[in-house]
């Protein structure tokens, strides 16, 4: 019998810590830059929810197209776009991966698939089912994933997409990642059938809901479900449960949480630090493993941080550039 | 006890099942509070969540309360925290012990009953089936159910006929260092990791250890069954052992979850005894109770599993009903309402 437990090999687990460990350093450099009055708009951090991003994304080949949200970041980090070239874009400097104009919330990178984080809730939807429509015609098993926090889930653009995904059989997965809170609002104020499994149903497609903090209790779900998309099964949606640690924006004070809420999650629903712990217990990576990985990540956030301060601003004559696209 | 989660999981995609919405759910519960109400039951207790039943029963009862109806008892929720988790079952379940109530009536899947079993000690329990692969609860019409809960628990119908002893199973690892209970199966698998939790892949089974073995349900104690039916009342239970199907040449066909019929591979089987300690064979891999990945196991860990008669209590609603029409207990004016 292998000595390794899990359906990924000792490299593949080191690239999905790396990656996950890369989204929580990002994250917490950006609260730190952002409260120094450096970093321009509005940023919404994904610290918490790294399980989530990584668990699908580990999934997913170049040709799929994903659309993220308003906390984007983790998305973009998981899909593979450049960090160095993100931390510039957020600063809004021209090495940015948008030439510094689109900033936190429209991240975008079609090299890589990512169509785009999106400052207006629920439009990636539409987005993902045009890349699904896109990747059905094409017909090579390519598929698209939309990520929708529980907020925008209510938007009709979602809720039309969820009818349009199922009335063309698309190979679109919706994500809502339902992590308790819409910008201040719980969930049980404003979500009226309570389960996104059933609003799938309505539209007549599977829904499971599955622990969004538990990378491989994700890991094992998206597989199943983007392989039956990528198979001509049709749209699926999947609800992760999860928990930011930060606010809805950094700048939120969170008086709609309870007191010591934010440090009891940090405690105990930590999803990187159950994933070390899972992976160190199998004896399939050493602490010296994940530290090494940590220092790397350090380096590499630290990095992205200088040059990204380093670099120019965006000039006047780039405001008329990225404007049109020609097809 | 509703919970809002079950049959949530991902055999709605690596199967055809069905998914109960919350508005059913909730349907459910109150078929089942007018159902005790006309037995008399004046006050229920419920365990709070956040999935949306209790919302949508505030709107129902409210509704109720307006018609001047008084079809329903009085609905109290337990003091006790929303976590989203089965900590939220134990943590009801046992107020409601300490609170003194005749009887639980459960709507989830196995999972769900057996949370409640862990708990709830000598308080029947009545199962309402809403979960994926339900060997536990019995299919039946939730008023029924809530008829002979009520009649049971004001004393109508006598404990003998109205409560059956149940077998359970019990895991412990190392001498008790973790331990846990099954109410149906204990599934040994050679996966090692939790994953999602529900278990589906049988070429990786190695060991089942069932209270009962129905050749009507589906899902892991269904392998049980097309071998060699054990009812629920039978004394002991059924130890099998399983092989890869693409090495052995005794194989069965089996409904592991809805609309999923797969192959297993059986190497032999065996009555198990009570009270009797049985030995993993299987050095490591994982445990699965009711049907969900719970425990992780390894070379250095020594697992056994028991089965215990007796163990805990159920309202038997057939004999209930049974009991009912034979003595024409709701022969006449509605039943009087209890003090409490």
């Amino acid at each position: 019998m292998s000595d390794n437990p899990f359906p990924l090999s000792r490299d593949e687990l080191l690239n999905i810590y790396q990656t996950m460990r890369t989204i929580r350093e990002f994250e917490e450099r950006v609260h730190v830059e952002f409260s120094r009055g450096d970093i321009p708009g509005f940023v919404h951090l994904y610290a918490g929810e790294e399980a989530s991003a990584t668990g699908i994304m580990t999934h997913l080949r170049k040709d799929d197209r994903i659309s993220s949200t308003h906390r984007g970041h983790g998305h973009c980090i998981a899909k593979g776009v450049d960090v160095k070239g993100m931390m510039a874009e957020i600063f809004g400097k021209k090495t940015g991966v948008c030439g510094g104009k689109g900033g936190s919330m429209h991240i975008a990178d079609l090299d890589k698939g990512m169509m785009g984080a999106n400052g207006i809730l629920g439009a990636g939807a539409p987005l993902a089912c045009g890349a699904a429509l896109a990747a059905k015609y094409r017909d090579k098993g390519d598929i698209a994933i939309s990520f929708v926090g529980d907020g925008a889930s209510n938007q009709g653009t979602f809720l039309e997409s969820l009818n349009l995904a199922s009335i063309w059989n698309l190979p679109v997965v919706f994500v809502v990642e339902n992590n308790g809170y819409a910008e201040a609002t719980s969930v049980d104020w404003a979500v009226a059938c309570d389960s996104y499994v059933d609003r799938a149903s309505g539209f007549g497609m599977p829904g499971v809901t599955v622990d969004g903090t538990d990378f491989f209790a994700v890991y094992e779900a998206a597989g199943e479900i983007i392989r039956r998309a990528r198979e001509g099964g049709g749209p699926s949606l999947l609800e992760c449960k999860m928990i930011r640690f930060f606010g809805h924006f950094e700048g939120d004070a969170q008086t709609y949480r309870a007191e010591g809420e934010v440090d009891d999650i940090r405690a105990k629903r930590d999803c990187l630090k159950s994933f070390s712990k899972t992976v160190t217990a199998a004896g399939v990576l050493s602490q010296a493993d994940l530290e090494t990985c940590d220092t790397d990540v350090l380096s590499l956030i630290e990095e992205a941080v200088s040059t990204a301060k380093a670099a120019e601003l965006p000039t006047e004559a780039d405001l008329l550039t990225d404007v049109y696209v020609n097809y | 006890m509703a919970n809002p989660v079950s049959a949530r999981d991902i055999r709605r995609v690596i199967a055809n099942a069905t998914s109960l919405q919350v508005s059913d759910r909730a349907n459910i519960v109150m078929c089942v509070l007018a159902a005790v109400r006309a037995c008399g039951v004046k006050r229920v207790l419920m365990m709070p969540e956040n999935g949306g039943i209790r919302s949508l029963l505030k709107r129902g009862l409210q509704r109720e309360q307006k018609l001047c109806d008084n079809r329903f008892p009085e609905l109290e929720m337990t003091d006790t925290q929303i976590s989203g988790t089965v900590d939220d079952t134990f943590a009801a379940t046992q107020a409601m012990v300490d609170s003194g109530v005749k009887a639980i009536v459960v709507l989830g899947g196995d999972g769900t009953h057996r949370a409640v079993a862990k708990v709830c000690g000598q308080v029947p329990i009545a199962g309402i089936s809403t979960g994926t692969n339900n060997a536990f609860p019995e299919h039946r019409e939730p008023t029924i159910t809530g008829l002979a809960v009520g009649l049971a628990a004001t004393g109508r119908i006598p404990e003998s006929v109205a409560f059956t002893l149940n077998k359970l199973l019990c895991v412990k690892i190392n001498d008790g260092e973790r331990s846990d209970i099954a109410l149906v199966d204990v599934v040994v698998s050679t996966e090692r990791y939790i994953g999602a939790r529900a278990l589906w892949r049988t070429d990786n089974l190695r060991e089942i250890f069932v209270t009962f073995a129905d050749p009507e349900v589906i899902g892991m104690s269904a392998i049980a069954g097309l071998l060699e039916p054990v009812s629920r009342n039978d004394f002991g239970g059924l130890h099998v052992l399983l092989d890869d199907p693409e090495v052995t040449e005794n194989l069965l066909q089996v409904p592991i979850a809805p609309g999923l019929i797969s192959t297993v591979g059986v190497q032999s089987w065996q009555k198990l005894e009570p009270g009797i300690p049985f030995t993993l064979r299987q050095s490591s891999g994982i445990i699965a109770l009711d049907g969900e990945r719970e425990l992780e196991f390894g070379p250095e860990d020594t697992v056994q599993v028991t089965l215990y008669e007796k163990a805990f209590r159920t309202v038997n609603v057939g004999a209930c009903m049974r009991h009912t029409g034979q003595h024409r207990l709701l022969v006449g004016a509605p039943l009087e309402l209890l003090a409490t």
